[in-house]
């Protein structure tokens, strides 16, 4: 495994993947991130890093749910494996563990 | 729902280069994209943006691998060759057909590569080529006239006055004084051999040419007169392991014609244009008096060495000053009408050495060569019958498609993809190639001594070369692509469902493209079969022909210059039982006698007009009844009449070119007078490929060949009173003798040799086409086994039978005849168009080609017919 590092747009792109659960797969990535994110998402960036991390054991997929909008094609549907959630999970521990390590005058003074 | 459809071809482009894992899925997005963009901004942005998403999806993640499931080259490569290997052995006939066909086409390749680069390495070897050169003539008024003799000073003036010129070499290749050949013996010892292969020559030609020599100082070879220069050959024969310079040889038993040897050089090359074991030194020879400086008389070739970076046109261009100066101021002395001529229409040229072989065949010397021709067409028939050779490949390969077509539909239904099925095959043909190729080499090994023979060459195989291997391989490897293309996308093209199914109509397909194959491949055959016979006839012609003297039991003896007293000789012959008539002369209407072309006027003419050639041959009283020359008017030479030193006897074509109507008494001229007593019939003393050209004779009472007239009815006997004459006068001489028939068969050597190469092109392509054409009955007949069957359950004679498997084959054989006769014509009458009296061109040679085209291809489908005709037909319906 190639370390278990993973990038913010790849985290993001693992969270969406929780969140949406049953319905994962690409445009309905690109469209919840965009609304989550309020950026502009490319179809493309949101593919590679969603094969990426299949490849790092992250996310699974089928396909499935093909439907008559998008011309009866099947879509890749995406789900966290258990690595993948301990992944987002540590990601987030981590930066909790940081959080709390920066004083508390951090916040409240500011000034120098 | 009103559907909106995504722009075709960007869709295409997105499958076409997606990798499979995200390609429906992807494209699923896309057009699900799409959709909403329709509805929200049009159809034309949403196309745009559709674009724009395919493309930016264009990145490495998503491409597709070519390769997407790993495989083991090596592995899959073994496996290739096992069913290959397989596949030869279930088929034996097949497969001893396909590589024995393949084999004898590459072995004629081979051979024919061989002698071809043999052609074209011709005076490759000299260090400095790019700058030797041989001059020519060339005279351009009605007719393009182009000869190599030039006079003796021309080489010696080039020298000095073109500073571009670095050195001059003069020869005379012709049978000329001492050139040709010569009875030779040392000083020391008694016994007179005769030996070909003398010329003159100069110093710096052997500089020129970069002769190598074994012993003498190569700088100072033939630069003291009477000197001669000797090839190792003769040296290693006359003196055995000795270094023979400074020793002396002896021409023709006359001590005035004593050699010192100043030089021992190497044999020539076989890819030399020039051959000779003897070169005489021109080191202060002047034949006559004032010859050397003359411009009279036109006998040296001049061959030059140009400085590096010397333009010959401009050299050639700055000759010309050469020729006013020289050959035109003296003409214009002697008041020759014809120096304006000169001026007007005669260049020096310059022929580069390596085109001298090759590439003189309307230049006029005395030395043999090759012809250019003849390299295209047989470079041309070589690929015929490497192409006749492929083509019995891909016909058997694509007949026998179906047998294989259950296994490429089972290969593609358990995941192998075309690309591997090309393989497969291209591996199978590939090893065909690869066992015809050592097949064809044992071959070529085994034929070529007669190849050589054949073809009159002394070919080797390159076997030391470092090329040839890689050489071999590569052409091995590519003659199998080549040939198993066609078969191998053909067979990999099959729909599995419709093999599996049994659908596919056994190799039915593709049969237009078979038959015009084996077309191809008879009307090859037909031509060469018609062009054969067309160049025997020819040859039977000349053999045949009438010549205007009679050539049979005329025993010409050799070497008889030697003889002190000729006449005395010929006396005693006359008196021989068996001996009807003798003469002596050393000029024969053969190859390999003296001749002298002089200039002739009628007399008084000589400063008003051109002079014409003619051939001035000295003979005896006895000439003409000894040859069977027929006398048309007045009389032959009489040695009685003591005025007959200045007679001469003309051919009708002479009296002809000279516009004598009476010519009897007509005063003529070359460089003295002669009075007309008698004209000739014209006879053939050239090859017939000239026409017969003006000849003279007067009286001459030596010769160095006595020709005698026997007794056809005893020739051995005839034989053994000429020896024992012979050996009565020459005791220190053998008696050696040549027929003159013989002589003249010899002289067509060229012709007889172009006849029987074709002759085993033309089997050897019959061959290969009836291989092919055996296997492909087979293939018809074991295809048709059960309809066979059938029909003679159903009462069918054998003989409709044999006819319904043969006539489709006869109908291809006689396209191929139809096609065939015009291209043959064509071609042979061009060829016969070298000669100036030939064979006519008749029907009855297309008919029997085409007769034993048709014969041959029957006898080859009738074997296969007729059996599966008289098979029992319960044998083969048995299974159903």
């Amino acid at each position: 495994m190639k370390g278990t590092y993973i990038g913010e747009f790849e985290e993001l792109v693992l969270l969406t993947v929780g969140i949406l659960f049953d319905d994962a797969y690409g445009l309905a990535i690109v469209d919840e991130l965009e609304k989550q994110t309020g950026r502009n998402i490319m179809m493309s960036a949101v593919h590679k890093a969603l094969v990426r991390l299949e490849e790092k054991g992250y996310l699974k997929s089928r396909l499935g749910g093909a439907a008559e909008t998008r011309g009866g094609r099947n879509k890749r549907l995406y789900l966290l494996t258990q690595a993948g959630k301990k992944v987002v999970q540590e990601s987030r521990d981590m930066r909790n563990t940081m959080w709390k390590q920066i004083p508390k005058i951090v916040w409240e003074g500011g000034k120098l | 729902m009103s559907k909106h459809q995504p722009p075709r071809w960007a869709e295409r482009f997105f499958r076409w280069y997606c990798n499979d894992h995200l390609g429906e899925a992807v494209l699923g997005d896309f057009i699900e994209l799409y959709e909403r963009r329709c509805r929200r901004i049009g159809k034309r942005r949403a196309d745009l943006l559709f674009i724009w998403n395919v493309i930016t999806f264009l990145q490495p993640f998503a491409i597709r691998k070519r390769s997407a499931t790993q495989t083991y080259p090596i592995a899959m490569f073994q496996n290739n060759l096992k069913i290959a290997w397989r596949s030869m052995r279930r088929q034996k006939m097949y497969t001893a057909i396909k590589i024995g066909g393949f084999a004898l086409g590459l072995a004629t390749c081979m051979l024919i590569a061989l002698y071809i680069r043999h052609e074209l390495n011709y005076d490759q070897h000299y260090v400095a080529k790019d700058r030797i050169y041989r001059l020519y003539n060339e005279y351009h008024a009605d007719k393009l006239e182009m000869w190599t003799s030039f006079p003796a000073s021309a080489a010696k003036i080039i020298k000095a006055d073109y500073p571009e010129v670095e050195k001059t070499g003069r020869l005379i290749p012709y049978e000329w004084f001492d050139g040709g050949n010569n009875l030779i013996r040392r000083d020391d010892q008694g016994e007179n051999t005769y030996e070909e292969g003398f010329a003159y020559a100069d110093q710096t030609l052997l500089e020129i040419l970069e002769v190598p020599m074994v012993y003498g100082n190569p700088l100072h070879a033939l630069d003291k007169p009477n000197t001669m220069v000797i090839s190792r050959k003769i040296a290693d024969k006359y003196f055995p392991n000795q270094d023979p310079t400074g020793r002396t040889i002896i021409l023709d038993d006359d001590p005035k014609k004593a050699y010192t040897i100043g030089a021992v050089m190497e044999d020539f090359p076989t890819t030399s244009h020039l051959h000779y074991d003897f070169l005489l030194t021109l080191t202060e020879v002047e034949f006559w008096k004032g010859e050397q400086d003359s411009w009279c008389c036109w006998n040296y070739n001049v061959y030059i060495k140009l400085r590096p970076g010397t333009d010959v046109a401009a050299l050639e261009e700055k000759l010309l000053r050469m020729r006013d100066a020289h050959h035109v101021a003296y003409l214009e002395k002697e008041g020759d009408k014809s120096a304006a001529d000169v001026r007007k229409n005669h260049h020096y040229r310059l022929q580069h050495v390596s085109d001298i072989h090759l590439r003189s065949a309307s230049i006029y010397d005395a030395v043999p060569r090759g012809d250019i021709r003849y390299i295209w067409l047989f470079g041309a028939i070589a690929c015929f019958i490497l192409s006749l050779a492929c083509i019995n490949f891909i016909n058997l390969s694509t007949a026998k498609s179906a047998n294989r077509a259950k296994e490429v539909g089972l290969r593609k239904v358990v995941g192998s993809l075309r690309g591997y099925l090309v393989r497969q095959f291209l591996t199978e043909s590939i090893l065909y190639s690869v066992v015809s190729f050592i097949l064809a080499i044992a071959m070529v090994w085994l034929a070529l001594p007669y190849f050589n023979i054949l073809a009159g060459k002394t070919l080797i195989v390159p076997w030391a070369s470092w090329w040839l291997a890689p050489v071999l391989i590569g052409s091995a490897l590519f003659v199998g692509v080549l040939a198993g293309m066609y078969p191998s996308f053909y067979l990999s093209s099959f729909r599995p469902i419709e093999v599996l199914k049994g659908s596919l109509r056994q190799g039915a397909r593709s049969s237009g493209l078979r038959s015009a194959m084996v077309v191809f491949q008879f009307t090859t055959s037909i031509v060469l079969i018609i062009g054969t016979f067309i160049i025997y006839r020819q040859m039977s012609f000349i053999l045949g022909a009438k010549l205007g003297f009679n050539k049979d039991h005329v025993v010409m003896i050799q070497g008889a210059s030697t003889i002190k007293n000729q006449k005395t000789f010929k006396e005693e012959l006359r008196g021989l039982s068996q001996v009807k008539n003798v003469t002596g002369s050393s000029y024969l209407p053969v190859h390999g006698t003296t001749r002298d072309q002089n200039g002739f006027w009628i007399d008084g003419k000589q400063k008003e007009e051109k002079s014409i050639g003619a051939q001035h041959w000295n003979v005896d009283d006895q000439y003409l009844a000894t040859m069977g020359i027929k006398l048309i008017e007045g009389r032959n030479l009489d040695a009685n009449i003591a005025s007959d030193t200045s007679a001469i006897v003309i051919n009708q074509s002479m009296a002809r070119s000279l516009g004598l109507t009476k010519p009897i008494g007509a005063r003529i001229a070359n460089w003295r007078a002669w009075t007309v007593v008698g004209v000739i019939e014209d006879f053939h003393f050239e090859s017939l490929k000239e026409k017969i050209g003006p000849l003279c004779l007067t009286r001459g009472e030596w010769g160095s060949i006595i020709a005698v007239k026997v007794n056809g009815a005893d020739m051995q006997g005839a034989l053994q009173s000429l020896t024992k004459t012979w050996n009565r006068f020459m005791p220190n001489q053998p008696f050696r003798y040549t027929f003159l028939d013989e002589s003249y068969a010899r002289m067509y050597d060229d012709v007889k040799r172009t006849g029987n190469i074709f002759a085993c092109f033309a089997i050897l392509a019959i061959i290969v086409a009836c291989l092919g054409l055996f296997a492909l009955s087979a293939f018809m007949a074991e295809q048709r086994t059960k309809e066979i069957s059938i029909r003679l359950v159903l009462g069918a004679s054998i003989n409709s039978i044999f006819r319904l498997l043969t006539q489709n084959f006869l109908k291809l054989v006689g396209i191929s005849f139809l096609l065939a006769a015009p291209l043959a014509w064509y071609l042979m009458r061009s060829w016969l168009n070298d000669y100036a009296y030939r064979t006519e061109l008749t029907w009855d040679v297309f008919a029997i080609s085409g007769i034993i085209a048709v014969t041959i291809a029957l006898l080859t489908v009738s074997y296969q017919s007729i059996r599966a005709a008289l098979a029992n037909p319960a044998q083969s319906l048995r299974s159903e």
